[in-house]
């Protein structure tokens, strides 16, 4: 509440971020379509986990970012969407718009279930919930023979020659993430997001339903959630709790919003595109210390860059103001 | 009978160490508000301390408790000192990953020095046990929950009667009314980040006796601990204290929980986390201030 005057003082606020890093993002993505021209099956998959992750970023932003509620749970509808393409494929049904279709109903559904108790948490009280439903859902799956346990799953759909169908796929998910955010963030919808961010009680005075709201932005995360976990699971041709439910799915996307600009349009796929392209790089030459990399970045971002790469863009006053955002929480 | 009397004596041995793991959290997160994601990765680090000090020098597991603390303590009040202080009054997300990159680079730096193969702490009398009336008891257990009990007591006669204990709980009341008192508010948060890693260390080495060190070993105490806050009452020594009691004596019995539905077989010791899961919400939601909380914000 308070800490969103703080930052207007300093010269950040607005609802999507700079116009121009939206269309700096657009752009990159129409580059991104050549990617499969190149007909390199390493780089084809580098640049679908990139788009994949971005799609779970702007899920995470919606709910974390606009409207408040950080969660950590997100893996859970991530998962969620991967096993449904999984269930599907069991069953011979072996369509990609059958996966996301069916993903996003299902995660819909599992999140106004889990949403009506745990979106009455507030701060840490969800944050630790939500970690406990990623967790809880992993240890449930794992113990679920119907569900191959946790020896897993084989999803597959087409051959190696028609790999390009997953990153076109991935794309779409991407882009639709994108423009979702986009036309949420300017709808009567984002405004109420915000608003229940900035102060739940004064927006519920000004006939805001809060619960709604709540829960139908924690809904719309899970499906972009779900739908990304639905296009991996056959792209990545094996399902197993450990890799739907990983660490990795969990953090990284919200890392990856806060490097870019958290509650932005642009800032999710910015901090896909640098933070999954340096963990690949560092996973490739420095394997062994690639994740203490990871772990100093984090560190890094929070104590440098606290809003994000795309607050940069429309900063007024330039470095000064910067520096002013690094001591604004000091103790 | 004789099994559900081990079951209860297993869950009050195992709550012991878990008071102690959450006392440390429950200190962070009450005075300053943080959630601290490196509370497993101190513990980690003192279990580790006690594996070298033990291996290397074949200091008993029980006399390297005050050397856990005080190294811990010192690498905590330097992390808060020179990291966590810059952002510690910025909205919660900002701290949590904070927090969590720090968890992640000292795991990988364990996992770099002592490799992630598991080592254990073997002394003379690990496998030594008695039995009253069926019921067997592990000394080392035993031990570990009186030295449990002893760190809980000294903690709260220490924040109650000293002069750090007060400034610490008039930080955590009022910090403007504390500031305006003399208390150097950036110098008590390092003391309080300090002593929660201390603490830590301190259950580390506890936690060695009896369960495998690894770099990854923290983590599921991590979760533990909060819902052992959430349960106890946050920010109390005693909260912790009763809050590790009954959540050892819950998930004591818990995962003893084994039946089949169909074909289906459903075993509790694979449910840990869904458990603490359970736990937590039913505690939220029908008693959210905790077992011996008072009414916080």
């Amino acid at each position: 509440m308070m800490t969103t005057a703080v930052l207007r003082r300093i010269g950040l606020g607005g609802i999507t971020g700079s116009p121009i890093a939206i269309a700096v993002a657009l752009a990159l993505m129409v580059v991104l379509l050549a990617v499969p021209l190149g007909h390199n099956g390493y780089l084809e998959i580098v640049f679908r986990n990139i788009l994949m992750y971005a799609a779970m970023a702007y899920g995470w932003n919606l709910i974390g970012g606009y409207t408040g509620y950080v969660s950590f749970g997100q893996v859970a509808f991530f998962g969620a969407g991967a096993y449904c393409s999984a269930v599907l494929s069991a069953h011979g049904i072996d369509n990609l718009f059958a996966d996301v279709a069916l993903a996003c109903v299902v995660n819909a559904l599992f999140a106004v279930v889990v949403g009506l108790p745990v979106l009455r948490l507030k701060g840490h009280y969800f944050a630790i919930a939500t970690l406990g439903i990623g967790l809880a859902l992993s240890d449930i799956v794992a113990n679920l023979d119907a569900l191959g346990a946790s020896s897993g799953l084989a999803v597959h759909h087409v051959d190696e020659a028609h790999f390009y169908v997953y990153y076109y796929a991935m794309w779409l998910v991407a882009l639709a993430t994108i423009l979702g955010t986009y036309f949420i963030a300017r709808s009567k919808l984002g405004f109420a997001f915000v608003a229940i961010r900035e102060n739940e009680e004064a927006a519920a005075v000004l006939g805001i339903d809060a619960t709604r709201y709540k829960i139908t932005a924690w809904a719309i995360s899970a499906m972009m959630a779900g739908a990304a976990g639905a296009v991996f699971a056959p792209a990545n041709g094996f399902l197993d709790p450990s890799i739907a439910f990983s660490i990795d799915s969990n953090v990284f996307p919200i890392v990856m919003a806060i490097l870019g600009g958290v509650g932005t349009v642009a800032g999710p796929f910015i901090g896909a595109l640098i933070l999954a392209g340096a963990n690949e790089l560092l996973q490739r030459y420095f394997i062994k210390i690639h994740t203490l990399f990871f772990g100093a970045m984090i560190v890094i971002v929070v104590l440098i860059l606290p809003r994000g790469l795309v607050w940069l863009f429309g900063l007024k006053g330039g470095a000064r103001t910067w520096l002013k955002s690094l001591t604004a929480f000091k103790a | 009978m004789h099994l559900f009397a081990q079951d209860l004596v297993n869950g009050i041995l195992a709550g012991g160490i878990l008071a102690v793991v959450a006392l440390g959290f429950s200190l962070v997160w009450g005075i300053m508000n943080i959630i601290n994601l490196a509370h497993g990765a101190f513990l980690m680090l003192g279990a580790y301390l006690t594996y070298q000090l033990f291996a290397s020098f074949h200091v008993d597991p029980f006399l390297s408790l005050p050397i856990s603390f005080v190294v811990l303590f010192a690498l905590g009040y330097l992390i808060q000192t020179y990291l966590i202080n810059w952002v510690a009054r910025a909205p919660i997300l900002t701290t949590f990953l904070l927090t969590f990159g720090l968890s992640l680079l000292m795991v990988n730096i364990a996992l770099i020095v002592w490799t992630g193969d598991q080592r254990g702490v073997t002394t003379a009398y690990s496998g030594a046990n008695f039995t009253i009336a069926d019921v067997t008891v592990p000394w080392t257990k035993l031990f570990t929950l009186l030295a449990a009990l002893a760190i809980t007591g000294i903690m709260q006669l220490w924040l109650t009667r000293s002069k750090t204990g007060r400034a610490i709980r008039a930080t955590s009341m009022d910090i403007g009314a504390a500031q305006l008192s003399g208390v150097r508010v950036a110098h008590i948060y390092a003391i309080v980040y300090g002593l929660g890693a201390g603490l830590a260390g301190v259950a580390g080495t506890l936690i060695s006796l009896s369960y495998a060190v690894n770099p990854g070993m923290g983590d599921p105490f991590l979760i533990k601990a909060f819902v052992v806050c959430v349960l106890g009452g946050l920010g109390s020594v005693e909260g912790a204290l009763i809050g590790g009691l009954v959540y050892g004596i819950v998930e004591a019995f818990a995962t003893q929980l084994d039946f089949t539905i169909g074909t289906q077989h459903i075993s509790g010791s694979g449910l840990q986390d869904a458990i603490a899961l359970v736990v937590l919400l039913i505690v939220l939601i029908v008693r959210p201030t905790g077992i011996m909380g008072k009414a916080t914000a």
